[in-house]
This record gives C-alpha cells, sequence and structure tokens, in this order.
C-alpha cells in the first residue's frame, strides 16, 4: 500500500497515474464535502446569473474575437502596453520565463529596501513560485485574499482558480487557525474567522512597503488595469504601500479599455454568478493619489511596475491545438459545471497551480513538461464545461489532445501491441492496453457477439474478472453487460433495405451505432417500431463505429479514420439527404460537435445538417405533420404510470436541447421531473475504470438523491436516461430499471 | 425632486418612465448586493441631513472633495462638527464613515463608480467601515459597458483610476458569506433626485 499522503503538496505535481490517484484518494477523503457544496452553489449561481444576462451569447463571441485578436497581434501588444506604462510613470518589464520574472520582482525589492509585502490573489505569482523567492530574501510576504490566507497558513496549492481554499469547510479553517496561531479569540462562524484574519491583515496592509496583484485584463492603449475582487485586498494592495508590482501573462492583454467592458459583467457572471463582484477596479498605475504615511517612514512617492510574463505561452500561442487555452479569463465556470471536479476540487483534479479542465494545458505550458497534464484523464469529456465558457474554448478537445501527445510519449507495451494485433485494429497508434480495450469496443463486441453465450461465459469464469482488472483496469465492481446472442442489426434484418410495405411518409435513414448494436439491440428495435408506427420509413446503417471510443481514449488517430469512413458511408447511402436519426447521445453529439475537427469542412456540415435525435425527430415529425402523437403513443399502456425521472445525457445537452424530448413526453401525458447534475459519473468507459471508479460513484450520488427526493415527493417514478453508459451507471446506483426514452416510447405502442 | 410628506425618501416626480424603471432596478440591485438606499433632493442640506443620520454618532466623518457634482453639495457638511477633509494617517485608521460622490450609478449591478483618483476618495471609499456614497439620479446608466461607451471615454484623462463599487466587501472564504473584510463593511447610497 502507498503510504497515506499527509498534505496535498506532496500529490501537487501529478507526474504518473500513482500520483493521481493518491490525489484523488486525498481528495474524496477529506476535501470532497466542502468542494461539493462550494462548487454546486458557484454552479447554480452562474446558471441563474448568465440566464439573466440580456446579451450573454454575443457577449462570449465579442469576448472570444478580443481574445484571438489579441493573441494574434501580442507582440505588437506588449511594444505598445511597454510604452504605455512608461508614459505613464511606470516600469515595464517582460519576463520570458518564471526564473526572470522572478529574479526582477527581488530586484526591485531589495532596491526598495522591502522588508514585508501584501498581495492580492495572483494564479501567475502562483505559478513562478515567487513567494518562496521572495521569502529567500528575507522578506515577509503576507497573503492578503482571505482564501490565500487559509493557504498561506496550511502550505498548501490552490484548489481553484477563484476560490483558492474552496476544498476548507468553516470547520476546518477553525481548526486550521487554532492550530496555527495558538489564539483564544473566538473563531466558530465565518464572522470570527473573517474578523481574526481582517485585524491581522489590517495592520499589515498599513505597514506593507510593497504590493503585488495579478490582472485580470490589461489594456495595451493606456496601461490599465482590470482588477475584480470582492473583499477589497486587492484596491488595499494598490493603494496602501507606496511600490505597487503588477504580474500578468501575456495573454491578458487586450488593444483598449474600451474592451474591458465586453468582460466585465461576462466574468462576474461566469464566475460567481453576480451581476458584478463587490469591486471592479479600473486603474492607470502608478496611483494620482498621494501615498499616505502609515508606516512613519517619511514621505515616499508612488512607483508602479508591470511585469508581463511569458513562462511558456508564447510557445503554446504557436501550438494550433492547444493555443485557445490563453483565451482563458480565469472565471473557473468549467471547474464549478464540471462533475467530477464538483467532487474532488482541484487538489485531486488538478496541478501545482492550476486546475480543472482547463488546467492540464495550463500546467503543461507553463512547467513545459507535458507529464504534469496527466490530470486531464480527469475530464470525461462529458463536455458541459463548453456551453459555459465564455470565451468558448473547446475544453473537452484540448485534453482530448493531451491524452493523445501522453499516449504518444510512451512507446506501446507488448500487450497493448498484441491487442492492436488481435483486434486488427488500425491504424496502430499509441495507447496503453486499457485505452485500446475500450477504444476498440466495437471490435471486441463483434467477436462477443459472434462467440456469445460462450463470451459471455468466460466473463463469469471465476479469476476472469480479476484478469480484467489486472490486465484493463476494468473495476471488478462493475457489472458488464452480457453480449446479445444477435445485434441491433441481425434482429432488424428487414428494416436494413426498405420494405415493399413500409410506410409511405417520410424517410429516415437510423444510424446503427455500435453502442446500441452490440449493447442494447432491443433498444434500437424499439426505436425504429416507435418510427414505423409514427408512418416514417425507416432504413438502418450498417453498424460502423463512430470514433467516439477512440477519442475518448486520446486515440485521435483512430478516431479520424472511423470518422471518415463512416461519413463516407453515409455520404455514400445518404444521396437524397434524408435525416440520420442517432439512439445513442454519445455519438450524436459525436457527430454535431467533435466531427468539426475531424472530418473536411464540406463533409462536417453535411452531416451536422442531417443529424438528429431519434426521439427529437419524432417530435419535429408529429410537429410537422400537425397530428397528435398521442394517437400513436397511448400512455395509457404504461402500467407503472406517468411519473418519470428523466437524466438527459450530458454530451447530448452540449449539442442539442434535452427539453424538447421532455415536451414530447409530457404531451403524450407524462409527468417528467428532470435530474439537474451534470453528469452520472460514468461517462463512457470512465466509470468502468479502477482508478476513477469511486470518483464515479460519488459523482452519482447526487443524481440518486434528486431521484430519491423526487420519489419521496411524489412516489415511484420510472427512470429514464438516454445513453448507454447512463443507463447503466443509474441502474448500478438504485438498483432499478432504466429505459431509454424509445423504450419508454415503443411500450406505449 | 421632491421629498413626500411623510418623509419617506421616494421618488416621487419623474423624468421619464424609462429612467423610473432604472431608478427601481437600481434600487433592487443595491439591496441585492447587501447595499443601502435612499433619495433626497438636489439640496446641500439634503445631502447633510442623510450623512448625518446615517452616519448617526459615528465620528470623525472623512470626506473626499467632489469632481463631478457641485462642491456646494458638501458644504453644509464640511462645517460640522467631527467632518475631516484633510486626515492624518492616524484618522485614516480609526475614521468610522467616509463620504465620497461617485461619477455615475450602473442600474442592472447596482453598483456606484467612484473616481478614486479624484482627490482622497481612494481612501475614504475603502478604509471606513461606513461608506456614504452621493450619487446624482442623472448620472445613472443601464450597464457598465454604457460607461465605456461615452464619447470621453476614449481620452486617457477620463476617470483615470475609478472602481465600480457593489455592496459592500464580503467574502465566501470563511464559509458563509460574510459581509464587511478589507473594505467597508456597510455600503450607503444617497441618490440625488
Amino acid at each position: 500500500m502507498p503510504k497515506r499522503v499527509t498534505s496535498p503538496r506532496e500529490v501537487a505535481a501529478k507526474e504518473s497515474r500513482a500520483i493521481l490517484r493518491r490525489a484523488i484518494r486525498l481528495a474524496l477523503d477529506t476535501e470532497s464535502a466542502a468542494v461539493r457544496h462550494n462548487t454546486r452553489s458557484f454552479n447554480l449561481n452562474r446558471y441563474r446569473a448568465t440566464a439573466a444576462l440580456p446579451d450573454y451569447d454575443a457577449l462570449k463571441d465579442e469576448a472570444r474575437r478580443i481574445k484571438e485578436h489579441a493573441l494574434v497581434n501580442r507582440k505588437a501588444l506588449v511594444q505598445r502596453l511597454s510604452e504605455s506604462v512608461t508614459r505613464n510613470g511606470g516600469h515595464f518589464f517582460f519576463a520570458r520565463d518564471a526564473q526572470e520574472a522572478g529574479q526582477y520582482i527581488q530586484g526591485v525589492c531589495k532596491r526598495h529596501c522591502v522588508r514585508s509585502l501584501v498581495k492580492g490573489k495572483s494564479m501567475t505569482s502562483e505559478e513562478i513560485h515567487l513567494n518562496g523567492a521572495l521569502e529567500h530574501d528575507g522578506i515577509r510576504v503576507v497573503e492578503t485574499d482571505l482564501a490565500e490566507f487559509i493557504l498561506q497558513a496550511a502550505d498548501e496549492q490552490p484548489s481553484h482558480i477563484i476560490a483558492p481554499a474552496i476544498h476548507y469547510s468553516r470547520e476546518r479553517i477553525t481548526a486550521l487557525f487554532r492550530r496555527k496561531f495558538q489564539t483564544d479569540l473566538p473563531l466558530d462562524t465565518g464572522e470570527d474567522l473573517t474578523r481574526f484574519a481582517r485585524e491581522r491583515l489590517r495592520q499589515d496592509f498599513l505597514a506593507a512597503d510593497a504590493g503585488i496583484t495579478g490582472a485580470n485584463l490589461v489594456s495595451a492603449d493606456c496601461g490599465s488595469l482590470l482588477l475584480v475582487e470582492s473583499e477589497a485586498n486587492i484596491r488595499l494592495t494598490c493603494i496602501a504601500p507606496p511600490l505597487h508590482i503588477a504580474l500578468s501573462g501575456l495573454e491578458k492583454i487586450v488593444p483598449s479599455r474600451r474592451e474591458f467592458a465586453s468582460f466585465i459583467e461576462l466574468l462576474a457572471a461566469s464566475a460567481t454568478g453576480q451581476p458584478l463582484t463587490s469591486y471592479t477596479s479600473v486603474i492607470r498605475p502608478p496611483l494620482a493619489v498621494p501615498v499616505v504615511d502609515f508606516r512613519g517612514a517619511g514621505p515616499a512617492t508612488r512607483e508602479f511596475h508591470l511585469v508581463i510574463v511569458d513562462n511558456g505561452r508564447e510557445a503554446l500561442a504557436r501550438d494550433a491545438q492547444l493555443k485557445e487555452a490563453l483565451y482563458c479569463i480565469r472565471c473557473s465556470a468549467c471547474l464549478n459545471s464540471c462533475a467530477n471536479f464538483q467532487v474532488l476540487g482541484g487538489h485531486g483534479f488538478g496541478g501545482a497551480t492550476y486546475s480543472g479542465g482547463i488546467g492540464a494545458t495550463w500546467e503543461a505550458a507553463t512547467t513545459g513538461q507535458l507529464k504534469l497534464a496527466r490530470f486531464s484523464d480527469l475530464c470525461t469529456g462529458c463536455s458541459r464545461c463548453v456551453p459555459q465558457c465564455p470565451v468558448r474554448i473547446d475544453i473537452p478537445g484540448l485534453n482530448v489532445e493531451l491524452r493523445s501527445r501522453l499516449n504518444k510519449s510512451i512507446p506501446l507495451s507488448l500487450t497493448a501491441r498484441a491487442m492492436h494485433l488481435l483486434l486488427g485494429a488500425s491504424p496502430v497508434e499509441n495507447a496503453s492496453a486499457q485505452q485500446i480495450f475500450f477504444a476498440h469496443y466495437d471490435r471486441l463486441a463483434r467477436w462477443g457477439t459472434l462467440f456469445a453465450p460462450l463470451s459471455n461465459f468466460f466473463s463469469k469464469v471465476p479469476g476472469a474478472r480479476w484478469f480484467l482488472e489486472k490486465s484493463f483496469g476494468i473495476d471488478r465492481r462493475r457489472h458488464l453487460a452480457p453480449f446479445p446472442r444477435k445485434t441491433w442489426v441481425d434482429i432488424s434484418a428487414d428494416e436494413v433495405t426498405e420494405k415493399p410495405d413500409a410506410p409511405r411518409g417520410p424517410g429516415v435513414l437510423v444510424l446503427a451505432d455500435v453502442f446500441t448494436n452490440y449493447g442494447a439491440p432491443e433498444r434500437g428495435k424499439d426505436a425504429l417500431r416507435c418510427l414505423r408506427a409514427a408512418g416514417v420509413r425507416v432504413r438502418l446503417t450498417k453498424s460502423l463505429p463512430d470514433g467516439r471510443a477512440a477519442l475518448s481514449q486520446g486515440m485521435i488517430d483512430t478516431a479520424r479514420a472511423q470518422a471518415e469512413t463512416l461519413s463516407r458511408y453515409i455520404a455514400a447511402e445518404n444521396a437524397a439527404e434524408r435525416p440520420l436519426l442517432v439512439v445513442e447521445p454519445s455519438v450524436l453529439a459525436m457527430i454535431l460537435r467533435e466531427y468539426r475537427k475531424l472530418l473536411p469542412a464540406e463533409a462536417f456540415v453535411k452531416l451536422q445538417n442531417s443529424t438528429i435525435d431519434l426521439v427529437q425527430f419524432l417530435a419535429r415529425h408529429f410537429a410537422e405533420q400537425g397530428s397528435d402523437p398521442r394517437a400513436v403513443f397511448n400512455i395509457r399502456k404504461f402500467a407503472p404510470g406517468p411519473r418519470v425521472f428523466y437524466h438527459a445525457h450530458c454530451q447530448q445537452r452540449a449539442v442539442s436541447d434535452p427539453s424538447i424530448t421532455v415536451e414530447f413526453l409530457r404531451r403524450l401525458g407524462f409527468e417528467v421531473t428532470c435530474s439537474q447534475v451534470e453528469c452520472c459519473g460514468m461517462a463512457g468507459s470512465f466509470g468502468y475504470k479502477k482508478d476513477f471508479y469511486d470518483v464515479s460513484q460519488a459523482v452519482s450520488e447526487e443524481l440518486v438523491e434528486q431521484w430519491k427526493a423526487a420519489e419521496s415527493a411524489k412516489g415511484p417514478h420510472t427512470l429514464l436516461a438516454s445513453g448507454v453508459s447512463c443507463i447503466e451507471q443509474l441502474q448500478g446506483a438504485t438498483g432499478r430499471a432504466v429505459l431509454h426514452p424509445v423504450e419508454l416510447l415503443a411500450k406505449l405502442l | 425632486m421632491m421629498h413626500n410628506t411623510d418623509g419617506q425618501s421616494e421618488p416621487v416626480n419623474l423624468v421619464s418612465p424609462a429612467q423610473q424603471s432604472y431608478l427601481d432596478q437600481f434600487r433592487e440591485q443595491v439591496s441585492a448586493t447587501g447595499g443601502t438606499i435612499e433619495f433626497v433632493a438636489r439640496s446641500p442640506e439634503a445631502v447633510r441631513d442623510a450623512v448625518l443620520a446615517r452616519a448617526s454618532s459615528k465620528r470623525p466623518i472623512l470626506i473626499a472633495e467632489p469632481r463631478y457634482l457641485s462642491p456646494d453639495y458638501f458644504r453644509p457638511l464640511r462645517s460640522e462638527e467631527g467632518v475631516l477633509t484633510h486626515p492624518h494617517a492616524d484618522d485614516y485608521r480609526s475614521a468610522p464613515v467616509g463620504v465620497t460622490e461617485a461619477f455615475a450609478a450602473v442600474a442592472r449591478t447596482g453598483s456606484v463608480c467612484v473616481d478614486i483618483g479624484a482627490d482622497i476618495a481612494g481612501y475614504v471609499s475603502l478604509l471606513p467601515r461606513l461608506h456614504i456614497v452621493v450619487v446624482d439620479a442623472e448620472r445613472l446608466v443601464f450597464r457598465p459597458s454604457d460607461l465605456f461607451r461615452l464619447e470621453q471615454f476614449a481620452r486617457p484623462t477620463f476617470h483615470r483610476d475609478f472602481v465600480f463599487i457593489s455592496g459592500p466587501s464580503a467574502t465566501a472564504d470563511m464559509g458563509p458569506l460574510v459581509r464587511g473584510v478589507h473594505g467597508p463593511h456597510e455600503l450607503h447610497i444617497v441618490v440625488l433626485c
């Protein structure tokens, strides 16, 4: 057994799966409760605040455009900013790396004989390990953001980009302060703790020789800083000491102060979910207001230094696949909307400085070490962060790219080679045996089905699950669905080609996705029955892998090859451009979202225009025909009653509006209660992996709670979920049967 | 703008329905941020009375000279006992009340915009526990971005240093939401209309 982790610092740098596992254990054991509570409250507030923004989408487009443009023009902007700062009477320094930045700031402090300095929260200063360098020079460094104050007392790294001590409950802060500060003052409420910190820190502010802040944005035209905060510690840091040093990454520069306007409301809404936080400062240091001699050191003039840091950003800007990470405005929406982050926080799902889905790219770029992006494995690709990002960064896409590079950085193992050979999979792409196992689900399933029930018998042989766990890391506690003897395509032979007596209505093509084809053939058949009953002429495709399984393992080349094959096949089969209907939401999202990056634009747009969720097609079909779906789907045939609890698939919600399905069910007479969670926790193969089983289970708890709450309020509900893996997760967690919407509909025929 | 006869500081005659709706929204948002708000007539005496009533017996009261409002508005206040316009370091350390103007207010966010380059407003709006802000209703805009769209905003000297203040200082870092951290614990907005 590895020794127990005592401090999050020990597992901050996640260089390997082993460290990642230990960090996950630490996070689940000691930090999860506070993180769950705090991230979910941020998440709810953000949904409310962004819904109240009158032009949320337009603001996002504008913010993205400004950032794209600024990054292209970064060299000129740096030059212009340097001139502006100098013109204002400040000093400008461009630091190529962490060391240069640290040395420059150390030099400034030495010249000013700085003995103590106050700091506002700055992730960039965490990134360049500034505190250590200054303390080495004998300077007393005081973190004044209350979260950073907690972390400094505890000697821990941040666990969140805007609330760095999000993993601390009030009770744990009380215990920490008692231990650290040896005080008898009352510390039993948030007010007590705040008063205690405020009184200590007020003295530090007024006695400080220098103040260090970050910046949310910097304008090149006039050297203005945008500083967003609530505690007023940044305002004090800027104004009380005579010397102000601001530290910022080069990606924070925008052309002019006017551009701040597009970010101010967007940032507050996306971050804490407020219209604005208490203080949004727009300042152009050195401030004009005279220095008040709080220190008793005599009159002093103000001095300002702006340190712009590269530290890997320039290289990131030239990285076509990853550069969009630089648009990040550090709002944390992607962290708070991430189901895995909600149970782990940044000590599990994060590195030494940056955390969450966006954090892995940042951690790798600013350290220059790809291996430190290992925590990107915790990004399941669920895509719930995608619609939340104010600058529209494809965060799951970044993590797939990182995973692919991590795969390529490790030579293929013998087992992995054997797997490739055995499965006859091409291209031969670097990945672990586990990844190859999951990526080629279709091939495994084809063999499994071909040799069922023998293959199912093998999985029940004593030791089989042990073998799967040892060889492929498939957690033995997970239920593995048996392979069917016949696939969806097999049992729908009549439907593969159009029958002469088929309905005369509009024709559609139904995609025989591999998950439904091998995992739930009866569900597929139900889908076809529903369509036929609705008067739709159906044709079922061949079952071809769509690339989702491979992509989720970071096997981009394999995914692209599969996407191309599928796209060519559909193009040939679908000359009439009939709608392409999809039952499995992860495949739907693959085609509608991920194919944008995998296919030539023309092929993508063609598929995008024709592909639709099967139930949503039905809803549209009835609406277009002006006919009443109740004439086809009779709710009275469903004995368990009208109450259903529906969990819409995470990836599906990134590409289509789940309320269409919900409204359709309501139209049929169902009383639908929807889950309010971001993801069920299974997320394809994620929850099957031994390393992540506990995370997956922790994520599912909230979903189960919501279902129980619905039942205790209104009585029994039929459980409904749209994804193969959501259904598996819910069945495992509740012990109840879970239906796909098409299975429910088929019961009404 | 007049006071109601019953002494309630409610606006009674209004410029336009649009402005009324902005004012209503502003009032609601200020409450949501944890601030308090009152509406008074555009008169120096009304400003003095409002400030003294809110400050109660707390002294000294620090005042930053206005740059956008007429200096007349703060004149009666300046001659009151315990009101300081040129505080020393020790006054800043201990003064419980600070009064500044705001050059604009924002309806949607319940914010007031304080120019911290004007006189000593940077300190006066920050160090005392109670910050009283005086703003003219005519300076109410809908959103923060409306300010940035102003023609003058392109001029580098136009509000060189300013802050959108939306409620008292606050934190959620110590568990529950706590109002009153390193900045004011209370924010009171006096709207001239």
